[in-house]
């Protein structure tokens, strides 16, 4: 009943890996957000806010399309990078972005509220010693917080795995190339090919399951300081 | 010491200008009327509206000429109220957390870790976990945690206020050690006279926000608009007396005050060093007008009384008996014996209400 | 007129094809290193087929296919936005059309290659007596699944040819639309509807739906799959020589075995 072919594993690799990659470079940008987040304030910050929290709750289509606009060979970006021979569209970059776009609010979110249950009081008296920011961060901030970094990257990258709308429309389904798991569950399922279907769904299910179930476990386990 | 700062502070603003130059300096006043707020502010945590902070002819912050150290370049060990000890290190690692710091101070003695962990009697604990700690073994890491970043200038935030009676005995000698070991000025907040009369040469008085009395410790505290403030008990005298024998039979050392007036207190082993503080509690002191006979209290020793206020039903006697005393009575107790300024009195003091602090 | 044009083009095909082999044969030892890898954006439904042709092309060629597979209106969409596809084949007219109205298309090559035919689908155990598109008026017909009549082609066909009969206002209140074709057939088999519209060659893909009627393809709306190569691609001989064998004989036997209507 399941189909466990080169195709199958080749399938599985190139999402782990494009899902490892985009979740390693949303990392420092989304635990720097989060960390201004959580400890600075200015006037439009609501503003921000709500912008990087947009792919969240805007339907992923419709994210897609504003990537696609941005990085198509039609828009400037998209010729700038295209002249230096960078292809963002239907190329496993495409995938690379759509997954890091959509799975960076939460990120942000988990390590945000990571951040905010430090104590500033110790990063305070951090600086009072003499401290520089870096060294406050680095020191006392994230060994506190670590436990939801990390599972806010677990999140983030059981997000990448399951993303579809913004990637099939930024990347393509080009099987071999950009086809990523959810992807081929939906081309398998269009042509009727359930089996397959199935397979992957079932290897979906079991990589998101044991995503968030540690990302579940590490938050409780983390302490109030 | 100048301190002038206006902060904006809900539900009042804090308004404070003071100078002051002092080995210890308290900062007294009931919880809520804004001694954290200046503390962090002279530390640079909070911002100011407007005003000057000047230590030692370091400028730390001037609104007029723009000057606004960050806290790392000011120099200034912090030890808040709630110790805010680094969970994640060790109490070693906690101590040394601010000690590369480079900083060009004075301090009498070279401070290491071996000489304020000794000081402090913290030795055990250097291995330790901070979330491990009591209550008293968190504020001395925390001390030593501030004095080995060579400040030059240390803030305690309440630092006996989490502590039970005992341990504050205990702890108070730490901190006198401290003072009388590194020549770095210390600003001590607390609302406890006791505190304030056993460590502070100097005390200023904040009440919501303002400034409302400073100067010697003993006046200042006893003085009337400090008084009505005060809590229950809270009339303390606090002496420095000088150990001179003790005698095991009748369970009873003697002291002598700096005006050279015997004092007994409870026994005790002879103490490491012979210079002490008793603490007396105000209602502890009764008053008689002739002197007693037959009477079972240790200490009976004659003054005139320099001084009374009264507020509503009690009433504070200051009694010169070559020391200042204070009393506390009852407004009744005043009328029935006559007391007035000029008068004669003779204070009972019984030998357990000499407390070595 | 069209009938010389028809054969000129069946020369040109038979004459390509000649080249292709002569090439082929000269130059096999040394196209490895000038393989090309042509990317063809085509409609979902013309997944399988496209792929045996390209398995098959795969022994006359050193170049690459690689296929992306969507919704035509998505990948128009990509196309116009630049995506880097070399040989288009839509589902339907009006995406092509509005691409080589934006002047995307390589002027020359648009082919009106395929069509389909439209059929009436039941669940395999319908007790229903529905045999031609009137049994739709039946009361005991109370729902026909479409796919999305305003966007999908399958579903705009569909609509269109009931409105021609003269059963759309009657039926229209009957009509869900569902998502697309496989939403399509998923209805039915689940017997949530009790009948569906799709192409004949999707319903083969599904084993509990049974086929009832087939619109007459003379009488049915014209559906067409129109392909082109995109004006943009910088592998142009490559799209054309693999153009060229969808286009050939070989390809159009492959686009009949899986059920398509072969319209040149």
């Amino acid at each position: 009943m399941l189909i466990f072919s080169l195709e199958t594993w080749h399938i599985t690799f190139f999402s782990l890996a494009v899902g490892l990659a985009s979740t390693l470079l949303i990392l420092p940008f989304g635990i720097a957000l989060a960390w201004i987040f959580a400890r600075k304030e200015w006037p439009l910050k609501s503003a921000v806010e709500t912008i990087v929290l947009l792919p969240l709750v805007m339907p992923p289509v419709s994210t897609g399309l504003i990537l696609l606009k941005i990085f198509g060979r039609r828009s400037p970006l998209g010729q700038w990078l295209y002249d230096r021979g960078v292809e963002i569209v239907f190329n496993w970059k495409g995938v690379l972005i759509a997954m890091a776009v959509m799975s960076f609010p939460l990120l942000v979110r988990s390590v945000r509220t990571s951040f905010a249950e430090v104590n500033p009081r110790l990063e305070q008296i951090a600086a009072t010693l003499g401290a520089s920011a870096l060294r406050i961060f680095f020191v006392i901030t994230v060994p506190l917080a670590y436990r939801g970094i990390i599972a806010g990257l677990l999140l983030a990258f059981a997000r990448a795995l399951g993303e579809f709308g913004a990637t099939i429309l930024l990347a393509g389904n080009i099987p071999g190339k950009t086809q990523t798991l959810s992807l081929a569950i939906f081309s398998f399922v269009q042509l009727g090919k359930d089996p397959e279907a199935y397979t992957l769904l079932g290897i979906t299910v079991i990589l998101a399951f044991a995503s968030v179930w540690c990302s579940e476990w590490l938050l409780k386990t983390e302490k109030r300081i | 010491m100048h301190l002038r700062c206006q902060i904006p502070l809900a539900p009042f603003e804090l308004d404070i200008d003071a100078s002051f130059d002092a080995r210890v300096t308290a900062m007294f006043g009931p919880s809520g009327s804004g001694k954290t707020t200046l503390l962090d502010a002279i530390a640079g945590l909070k911002e100011i509206a407007a005003g000057e902070i000047e230590i030692g002819g370091r400028v730390l912050y001037s609104s007029s000429q723009k000057i606004n150290l960050s806290p790392q370049q000011r120099a200034i060990g912090y030890v808040p109220q709630e110790t805010a000890l680094f969970p994640n290190l060790s109490v070693r690692k906690n101590i040394l957390f601010g000690a590369s710091r480079k900083t060009n101070s004075n301090s009498k003695a070279a401070i290491t870790l071996e000489h304020v962990a000794e000081l402090l009697e913290i030795n055990h604990l250097l291995n330790r976990w901070t979330l491990t700690l009591s209550g008293g073994e968190s504020q001395r890491v925390a001390l030593a945690r501030a004095l080995l970043s060579r400040p030059e200038l240390l803030l305690l935030d309440e630092p006996l206020a989490s502590l039970d009676v005992a341990l504050k005995e205990k702890i108070i000698p730490y901190l006198r050690r401290v003072r009388d070991e590194f020549a770095v000025p210390i600003i001590y907040v607390t609302h406890d006279p006791v505190e304030v009369l056993s460590l502070a040469d100097w005390v200023i008085v904040i009440h919501r926000g303002r400034l409302v009395s400073q100067g010697i410790a003993r006046e200042v505290l006893m003085s009337r608009p400090v008084f009505a403030d005060l809590e229950e008990d809270q009339v303390e005298n606090v002496f420095r007396v000088r150990f001179v024998d003790s005698e095991p039979q009748a369970g009873r050392s003697r002291t002598l005050l700096d005006s050279g007036q015997e004092l007994f207190i409870p026994y005790m082993t002879e103490p490491k060093h012979r210079s002490l503080q008793i603490r007396i509690r105000g209602d502890e002191i009764l008053i008689a007008t002739k002197r007693p006979e037959a009477i079972s209290a240790g200490n009976i020793l004659r003054g005139i009384v320099a001084g009374l206020e009264v507020v509503g039903g009690e009433a504070v006697l200051k009694i010169d008996a070559g020391d200042i005393f204070y009393a506390r009575l009852t407004s009744s107790a005043v009328q029935r014996l006559g007391l007035a300024p000029g008068r004669e009195v003779f204070m009972i003091i019984k030998t357990r209400s000499c407390i070595p602090l | 007129m069209q009938n010389a044009q028809k054969r000129n083009a069946k020369m040109k095909n038979s004459l390509s094809l000649l080249f292709v082999f002569l090439l082929l044969f000269v130059v096999r030892a040394q196209t490895s290193a000038h393989a090309d890898e042509i990317l063809v954006a085509a409609a979902a439904s013309l997944t399988d087929v496209l792929r045996e042709i390209e398995n098959n092309y795969q022994y006359r060629s050193k170049n690459k296919i690689i296929f992306t597979f969507g919704p035509s209106s998505t990948l128009a969409r990509q196309i116009e936005e630049g995506a880097p596809v070399d040989i288009f084949f839509s589902a339907d007219l009006a995406q092509m059309d509005s691409l080589e109205k934006n002047g995307r298309l390589e002027p020359g090559t648009r082919r009106n290659l395929l069509s389909n035919q439209l059929v009436l689908i039941v669940p395999t155990n319908s007790k229903l007596a529905i045999v031609s598109p009137k049994d739709l008026l039946k009361a005991e017909v109370k729902k026909i699944a479409l796919a999305d009549p305003a966007a999908v082609p399958v579903g705009v066909y569909a609509s269109k040819y009931l409105m021609d009969e003269g059963l759309w206002d009657k039926v229209k209140t009957k009509v869900v639309p569902v998502l697309d074709v496989r939403a399509t057939l998923a209805s039915v088999e689940s017997g949530n509807v009790e009948a569906g519209f799709v192409y004949k060659t999707d319903a083969a893909i599904s084993k509990k739906v049974k086929v009832v009627y087939e619109v007459p393809v003379d009488k049915g709306p014209r559906i067409t799959y129109p392909v082109a190569i995109v004006k943009e691609s910088k592998r142009k001989e490559a799209a054309r020589d693999f153009m060229n064998f969808v286009l050939s004989p070989a390809g159009k036997e492959a686009f009949k075995k899986y059920g398509f209507v072969v319209v040149e």
